[in-house]
């Protein structure tokens, strides 16, 4: 096991032994994070469940049915459906996919509007997807808190709004339709417009199999 | 040796962001607010200080010609046990704003250089303390230019806003041109106050240029 004059063993054994131990120790440490990591993802989804689907006693993020393009977690209580939560990715964000969470009544009218991931213009795009609420230095020092859901103007303009099966797509005034879009921000608006219209509207086609859910 | 020395060096003298110019993809991506910054510097100084403190243990054992990737190994695991407990148990927004480059701190300058130019010739205290400063002054650059950064594009610092009413946003210092904006700004001030000294007590100052000799990180360029 020579090569020239340098002895290839003791740079094997070395580095064998290093990278050994070092995989032992990751192991140890995935070991004592798997859990922690797996309920740090399912309170993330729970949380924004929470913000569109009433109140509910059941485990949405268990039950979920995909129809198409979206994902459906059922909200209920006492065994019953009261809520639809819809799930879907839009490929036509400015800066990358856009993720739109929109919680539905068993009817089909639009509760809460979430976008939940994108990467959108920080200040054009992020307007349009991001509700939060801006902490201030005055506001800070009074001690004054405020709860619940931040409002944003382009988000909850579809709330109550209700898609028929097959209908013409919802569109923003740029495009001939009747939603306001953030000036500079047409595409990202577009793309939220979009992905709720598909959720709403996925919901109605699937209407009847989708209440037929059974625990 | 004077293990003050050791720490303060590694936060004005040998600065990592402002004099050494090293880990400049963080600086220049996660700054765009004071607390990805910070959060940004706290996983690097980790790194930092768990690598020098195992490589300065095993700088005898390991050897000569396989110690980068016996380092870069060592890196390697600190960095993905950092991965693992900020995903664990740090808020999801900032995991989230962290993204890629916590897995990419493998890769920074100043992880490896430390472990090149200071741990594998030092004992295992003074290179934790190195680490320490470093990794400080690290944190440090990284806050202000994100502390900066938010102030000039939100008038908001750590995430509180600072001057209310303050409506029209000035979003470039939020995106990467603004981070190179800002971080040639206060490279020149610094520059500039180095040079003002200089003059003062009559020395001769030439500025950092990209002359692997004038760096003091490793002996490469002076052998």
């Amino acid at each position: 096991m020579s090569n020239g004059n340098v002895k290839i063993t003791p740079l094997v054994l070395s580095l064998g032994i290093i990278s050994c131990v070092a995989a032992v120790l990751l192991a140890w440490v995935y070991l004592i994070t798997e859990e922690p990591i797996a309920a740090a993802m399912q309170q993330k989804t729970n949380a924004a469940l929470n913000e569109v689907l009433p109140a509910f006693d059941n485990q949405p993020a268990e039950e979920t049915v995909i129809v198409g393009e979206v994902k459906f977690y059922v909200g209920r209580k006492e065994g019953q459906i009261i809520g639809f939560a819809g799930e879907t990715v839009s490929h036509k964000g400015y800066g990358g996919d856009v993720t739109v969470l929109a919680g539905l009544k068993p009817d089909g009218t639009v509760t809460t509007v979430l976008v939940t991931k994108q990467t959108e213009t920080p200040g054009l795009g992020t307007v349009v997807a991001e509700r939060k609420r801006e902490k201030t230095l005055s506001g800070l020092i009074s001690g004054k808190k405020e709860t619940g859901l931040p409002p944003n103007r382009i988000l909850d303009q579809f709330n109550g709004m209700k898609a028929e099966a097959g209908q013409a797509p919802w569109a923003v005034k740029k495009d001939g339709g009747t939603l306001d879009a953030v000036t500079g921000a047409t595409i990202t608006s577009r793309a939220v417009c979009g992905a709720v219209f598909t959720i709403a509207e996925t919901f109605a086609q699937n209407r009847e199999t989708l209440l037929k859910e059974k625990n | 040796m004077n293990l003050f020395k050791e720490f303060s060096k590694g936060i004005f003298k040998e600065n990592p962001t402002f004099v050494l110019l090293l880990g400049m993809c963080p600086t220049l991506a996660v700054t765009n607010n004071a607390i990805n910054g910070c959060s940004m510097g706290l996983a690097t100084l980790f790194v930092l200080a768990g690598s020098n403190v195992v490589i300065s243990l095993i700088r005898n054992v390991v050897p000569k010609k396989v110690r980068i990737p016996c380092y870069i190994v060592v890196i390697a695991t600190f960095v993905t046990v950092v991965d693992l407990l900020m995903q664990a148990y740090a808020p999801s927004a900032i995991y989230e704003a962290l993204g890629i480059f916590i897995p990419l701190i493998v890769v920074n300058c100043i992880v490896l250089g430390r472990a090149e130019a200071f741990a594998s010739k030092n004992g295992i205290l003074a290179s934790l303390i190195d680490a320490l400063g470093m990794g400080l002054g690290f944190t440090l650059s990284l806050t202000l230019i994100g502390g900066l950064r938010e102030l000039l594009a939100t008038g908001s610092l750590f995430q509180i806003k600072l001057i209310e009413g303050w409506k029209y946003s000035f979003m470039l210092m939020n995106q990467a041109p603004g981070a190179f904006i800002l971080l040639g700004i206060l490279l020149g001030i610094i520059n500039w106050n180095k040079l003002r000294k200089a003059k003062k007590d009559g020395r001769d100052w030439t500025p950092p240029g990209l002359d692997c000799s004038q760096c003091n990180l490793c002996d490469l360029g002076k052998r």
